[in-house]
């Protein structure tokens, strides 16, 4: 990775939607949307409802499926030199393997993000990562069906995610990344009805950066592996606070909805920081915020 | 699916800061405001919109879309028409001439207008539904001559009539169409397109933007009086605008085994042909 700025999955589709405003060969890594073995269709809309700060969506995953995206577009992001990693989901353990299997044959996939934290499908997904039992079987059935790095994406939905991190992490994932949306919904006073259409959805955005913040600093001192820091980044100094909370990289998530070009903002902004501060190596600064 | 319209976005897309250069109250709660960037002014098309950050900062968090009213490439300026509904068009209309705004677009589909010059043109609109229309209006009128363009405009009342006097100004054949009478037709607007199309024989193409209800109505009326190619312009809440979230979706014909699938109104849209969309 050129620097450690990462895209969120579901923020950035596959590259190409966003290629004409944002130089893809800029960023850290390329983390595409979540993508199953079959199309998904979502949930009904509403989907998605803004809050002070934030943003709760229920997508519900629609995508057109891994072979969809290895044949029409992974091609695409084969010519920048970015690692592309590719989020996962399923609605059983056999279906991330599947995914995962076909990913590994495929040409230019760095790795995959084992994604067990989206709340907004009723089957799969967070229904296993809630529990560290859950987790270490999804993650270990996808590491022995592929050599591709694996980063597990964890649900902030729990009481302790030091508890899935660590199942993540024994199962043989490489990396974490967290977190994942918040669960939380609105309700029109004047309608008396909810917003979404799913009822509940998952909050990103400004608003869910104190709560991210503290379960990295929380996961880093409980495993070894390192950590991919998101939740409701949006500004270079943003990112710096998560590295010196002790995560290795970030992911820029919501931030790209409300300015497309964030990611390479706050790729400026952490260069900015280190020059202010008279830092060298961005290493020098995971984990180093003083208690 | 028979695809007679081609309404797929073709134009570069620009994030610009633009400064306002005029802010007028048009109607009653009815704003328009004229922007400056030559860019989007030059690569706008009738049916486009842009994303408008309102405010700086996180509240509210995102941009909100609005369908591009006019432009003026010579002056390198744009207008936005919006009713005053929510926090996002109480923000816009409180700012001055001289205020910066962030500004993404133009984006999504535009209107086909076709190649056809002895072709009827028929556009209807409904309340706001007007602002992209009166920039499809001027811009048929530009390309082919007014003499074959009618433009229905429905409202509740007569105040509520948008863009009159800017429609007749184009040169085209303007009818009105309000719920209590009080300017021209009494009834929907629907109710004059039905009768207006009895009047027209030859190659007719219908563009549309308004309340869902009565875009559905427009649709079903093009496909029982056979009209080839019917146009809309939808509108849905939206987080990202370009693409990306999935979150604007509306439910669209498909080949899958189900017969349908999700859209995105952003991208996809926000101009659909009439025949691609599922209204069940």
């Amino acid at each position: 990775m050129r620097n450690p700025v990462m895209t969120a999955s579901g923020t950035f589709g596959f590259g190409k939607e966003l290629a004409d405003i944002v130089d893809i060969n800029r960023l850290g890594a390329i983390v595409v949307k979540g993508t199953s073995l079959r199309p998904w269709k979502g949930n009904p809309p509403p989907r998605t409802c803004e809050t002070p700060a934030g943003l709760l969506n229920a997508i519900g995953l629609q995508n057109d499926g891994v072979d969809d995206f290895i044949e029409n577009k992974l091609p695409f992001l084969r010519q920048f030199e970015t690692p592309v990693i590719v989020n996962i989901v399923g609605h059983s353990v056999e279906e991330y393997v599947e995914v995962a299997r076909r990913l590994d044959d495929a040409e230019g996939v760095a790795g995959l993000e084992i994604n067990i934290s989206c709340p907004n499908v009723k089957e799969g997904c967070i229904a296993f990562g809630t529990t560290a039992e859950g987790t270490a079987r999804v993650v270990s059935a996808v590491r022995k069906a592929t050599k591709l790095t694996l980063i597990t994406k964890l649900s902030p939905n729990v009481a302790d995610i030091t508890i899935t991190a660590r199942a993540a992490e024994d199962a043989g994932s490489d990396a974490l990344s967290l977190i994942n949306t918040l669960l939380g919904t609105a309700i029109d006073p004047w309608t008396r009805k909810f917003r979404l259409a799913n009822i509940t959805g998952g909050l990103s955005g400004p608003a869910i950066k104190p709560i991210a913040l503290r379960m990295v600093y929380e996961t880093v001192k409980s495993v070894r592996i390192p950590i991919v820091g998101m939740g409701g980044i949006v500004s270079g100094l943003d990112a710096i606070e998560f590295l010196l909370a002790g995560a290795s990289a970030v992911a820029v998530g919501t931030g790209t909805f409300i300015n497309p070009t964030a990611t390479l903002e706050v790729i400026d902004g952490i260069t900015e920081y280190m020059q202010k501060s008279g830092v060298s190596d961005v290493r020098e600064l995971i984990g180093s915020v003083s208690e | 699916m028979p695809n007679m319209c081609d309404c797929e976005q073709k134009t570069k897309r620009f994030v610009s800061d633009c400064e306002i250069v005029e802010q007028v109250e048009i109607g009653s709660g009815v704003f328009r405001s004229i922007l400056k960037d030559p860019n989007i002014a030059a690569a706008s098309l009738p049916g486009q919109f842009v994303n408008v950050k309102t405010a700086e900062g996180f509240d509210p968090l995102l941009r909100r879309p609005f369908s591009v009213h006019a432009v003026d490439p010579e002056n390198g300026t744009f207008a936005l028409l919006y009713d005053v509904v929510g926090r996002g068009t109480k923000l816009l209309k409180a700012m001055h001439k001289g205020d910066v705004v962030s500004i993404v677009g133009p984006l999504g589909s535009a209107f086909d207008i076709g190649n056809d010059p002895n072709a009827y043109h028929v556009l209807v609109a409904g309340g706001c539904g007007a602002a992209p229309i009166h920039f499809l209006s001027d811009y048929i009128c530009r390309k082919h001559g007014c003499s074959n363009v009618t433009v229905l405009v429905g409202a509740k009342a007569k105040d509520a009539v948008l863009c009159y006097r800017e429609f007749t100004a184009h040169g085209v054949e303007v009818q009105t169409a309000t719920e209590d009478g009080s300017f021209g037709f009494q009834g929907l607007v629907t109710e004059l397109l039905e009768s207006h199309l009895k009047t027209l024989e030859g190659t007719i193409r219908v563009y549309s933007c308004g309340p869902m209800a009565m875009m559905k109505e427009v649709a079903r009326i093009c496909k029982d009086m056979r009209v080839g190619c019917c146009q809309l312009s939808l509108e849905t809440v939206m987080a990202c605008g370009m693409g990306v979230c999935m979150g604007c979706v509306v439910k669209t014909h498909s080949k899958n085994k189900d017969g349908w699938s999700y859209s995105r109104v952003c991208t996809d849209g926000p101009v659909f042909n009439a025949e691609e969309i599922n209204w069940e």
